[in-house]
C-alpha cells in the first residue's frame, strides 16, 4: 500500500512548556511577567500551555521511592502537581481566555483555539501505571518534558518551546558549575553523543526526536528574562535550539 | 510543636530530591533499588489474543470462558483482551488517511473495548466486570469480592504514543500494555493465550516444522525478526527492565486445559524469562 503523508492536526499552534520547579515554584515574581507576556502574544499567536510539576512532584517521588513503590505508582503520583500548576495558570489567565483542559478534552482544542482561548493542560503524558520501568532507575522517564513534546509531535505544531530558568542548554548545570557554557545550537545526535551527566531536558525527548515525523526542532528559553518567549515564537535566535540534522 | 513542624517541612520539601535534577544520571542511578513493593502479589493476569482467539468466535471463546470461570475459584484473575482484525482494519484506514501514530493509538482502544464487552457479557454470571483505567484503584475491592475484572490491553498512551522507530504503527501495543500493567501491580503470573503452542524458533505459519521453544530468555528472542515473535518486541524490551514480572507464559488458548496448566506452573507452552543480569 502506498503510504500517505502524515497530516498535521493543528499546524499553526505553538506548544509551550511552563517549567514547574524552574518557573512556577518561584511564584509571583517569575509567573506574573510571563502571564503578561502570554496575554500580549495571544493577539498574534495560537498557543497551548503545558505545565510542569516541580518541587511537589519531587517530594512525592522521594517519599514513594523510600516506600519501595514501583515506577508505575510514581508516574501516577507525578500526575497531580502539574495538574495543580495548570489549574493555577488557568485561574490567572481566565480573564484572558485561559481554559483548563484534560487529555479527554484534547479533541476539543480546535474549538477553544477558534474562540480565541488559551488552552492550558498538564504536561504529564497520561501513562500512569502503564509507565515503563526505566533501566537501572525507578523515576519515570516520561514526565512533563516528554508529554509536552509528544503533544507537539501529535499535533504537528508550528513550534515547541520549553520555558525554564536558565538561558538554555549548558555543558554542565550552570547552577552548580560556574564554568558551564551555553550551547546556542546543537543537533540531537551531537547532544546524545556528548552524553552529558545532566541535561535541561528529559532524555527520552531526544530519543523521540530522532524518530519524530513533525517536531524535529525545539527551543529552550529563559522565562525569567522578559521577551524570551516572544522571540522564540517569532522564530528569532534565543536560548538553545535543538534540531535534527 | 511548631518547631517540629518546621523541621518536618524542611526535611520533606528541602531534603531528598528537591534540589536535585531528576535528569542527572547519578540521581537516577541512586533511585534504583533491589526491592519494590508488590501491590497485588496474588493477582494473575491472563491475556486473550484478539486475532488469535476472539476473531475465531464461539468455538474458540466459549470453552475458554468456561475454563476461566472454573479457575476463578482458585485464582485472583484479571483478564486482558486485544483487538484483532478490527484494530488492523481501523489502522489500515487511518494510515491511508495520513493520520499520525498517536491518532492510531487512540483509535485501537475502541475495537478492544468491543472484545472486552463480549467477554464481560459471557462472564457476567461468574463475576465478570469491565475495568477501565480510572478504576485501577478499585482492583483490590473487585478481586476480594470474587469478581473477574476484564480490561483492554492497549496502554492509555493515546495521542502521547511515542514516535515509532520504524513504520507508523504504535510500538506500545496490547501485549506490552498488559505486561506493564502486571508489572505495575506486581502480579504473580502473566499468561498470554494465542493460537499457537508458544514461541517457536520461527513463526510456524511461515516456516512449517519450526521447533517450539519451552524456555527462552527475552534477550535471545529480541534477536529474532518481528515476524517470528509471538509477542510484541516492546514487551520483550521492557521485560529486561522489569522488577516484578520476570517471566511470562505464552500458551495455546485453543487447547482446553492449557491455561489451567500455565497457572499451575506446568505449562505446555513457552516460558519467556528476563535474564538475571538484566534490569533492576
Amino acid at each position: 500500500m502506498k503510504t500517505s503523508p502524515i497530516v498535521r492536526i493543528l499546524p499553526d499552534v505553538h506548544v509551550l512548556k511552563f517549567g514547574g520547579q524552574s518557573v512556577m515554584d518561584r511564584g509571583r515574581a517569575a509567573v506574573y511577567p510571563l502571564i503578561e507576556e502570554f496575554v500580549r502574544l495571544k493577539r498574534r499567536h495560537r498557543m497551548i500551555l503545558c505545565a510542569g510539576g516541580g518541587t511537589r512532584a519531587r517530594h512525592a517521588y522521594d517519599i514513594a521511592l523510600g516506600l519501595g513503590l514501583p515506577t508505575g505508582v510514581l508516574a501516577a503520583l507525578g500526575e497531580a502537581p502539574p495538574r495543580q500548576n495548570a489549574r493555577m495558570l488557568q485561574m490567572l489567565l481566565a480573564k484572558h481566555g485561559g481554559v483548563y483542559i484534560m487529555p479527554d478534552d484534547f479533541d476539543k482544542l480546535p474549538l477553544y483555539l477558534a474562540m480565541g482561548c488559551l488552552p492550558i493542560m498538564s504536561g504529564m503524558p497520561p501513562y500512569d501505571y502503564w509507565e515503563k520501568p526505566p533501566m537501572g532507575a525507578r523515576i519515570p522517564a516520561n514526565r512533563t518534558d516528554s508529554g509536552t513534546y509528544l503533544t507537539a509531535e501529535f499535533l504537528g505544531a508550528k513550534s515547541l518551546t520549553y520555558i525554564k530558568d536558565v538561558d538554555g542548554l549548558y555543558t554542565a548545570d550552570p547552577k552548580k558549575d560556574r564554568k558551564a557554557k551555553l550551547i546556542p545550537r546543537i543537533s540531537v545526535s551531537e547532544l546524545i553523543a556528548l552524553d552529558l551527566g545532566d541535561l535541561a531536558l528529559e532524555r527520552v525527548v531526544l530519543e523521540n526526536m530522532l524518530h519524530a515525523r513533525h517536531m524535529t526542532s525545539l527551543r529552550i528559553v529563559n522565562g525569567l528574562k522578559a521577551g524570551s518567549v516572544a522571540r522564540a515564537l517569532d522564530g528569532k535566535d534565543v536560548g538553545t535550539l535543538i534540531y535534527r540534522d | 510543636m511548631r518547631k517540629e513542624r518546621a523541621e518536618l517541612r524542611q526535611k520533606h520539601l528541602q531534603g531528598g530530591l528537591k534540589a536535585e535534577s531528576l535528569i542527572d544520571k547519578s540521581v537516577l542511578r541512586a533511585s534504583a533499588a533491589d526491592k519494590e513493593i508488590d501491590i497485588l502479589p496474588d493477582a494473575v493476569v491472563v491475556s486473550i489474543g484478539g486475532a488469535s482467539i476472539m476473531d475465531r468466535g464461539a468455538p474458540a471463546i466459549l470453552p475458554l470462558v468456561d475454563e476461566i470461570a472454573r479457575l476463578r475459584k482458585r485464582h485472583d484473575l484479571v483478564i486482558g483482551v486485544s483487538g484483532g482484525a478490527r484494530t488492523r482494519h481501523v489502522f489500515k484506514i487511518a494510515l491511508d488517511l495520513g493520520l499520525p501514530t498517536g491518532g492510531l493509538a487512540h483509535l485501537a482502544g475502541a475495537s478492544e473495548e468491543q472484545n472486552m464487552k463480549m467477554l464481560q457479557a459471557l462472564l457476567a454470571k461468574h463475576g465478570g466486570i469491565q475495568m477501565t483505567k480510572d478504576h485501577f484503584w478499585d482492583l483490590p475491592h473487585k478481586l476480594a469480592s470474587g469478581m473477574i475484572p476484564i480490561m483492554i490491553g492497549m496502554p492509555p498512551y493515546h495521542y502521547w504514543e511515542q514516535p515509532p522507530r520504524r513504520g507508523r504503527l504504535p510500538m506500545n501495543g496490547s501485549d506490552f500494555g498488559l505486561f506493564v500493567f502486571a508489572e505495575s501491580i506486581g502480579a504473580r503470573r502473566l499468561v498470554y493465550l494465542k493460537d499457537q503452542d508458544g514461541q517457536h524458533e520461527a513463526d510456524p505459519k511461515r516456516v512449517p516444522g519450526a521447533k517450539l521453544l519451552r524456555r527462552v530468555s527475552a534477550r535471545d528472542l529480541l534477536r529474532l525478526p518481528d515476524e517470528d515473535l509471538i509477542v510484541e518486541r516492546m514487551l520483550l524490551e521492557t521485560m529486561l527492565c522489569a522488577r516484578h514480572v520476570r517471566e511470562i507464559v505464552v500458551t495455546n488458548g485453543l487447547k482446553p486445559g492449557a491455561l489451567t496448566k500455565a497457572l499451575s506452573g506446568r505449562t505446555t507452552g513457552t516460558v519467556i524469562y528476563a535474564p538475571k543480569e538484566a534490569g533492576r
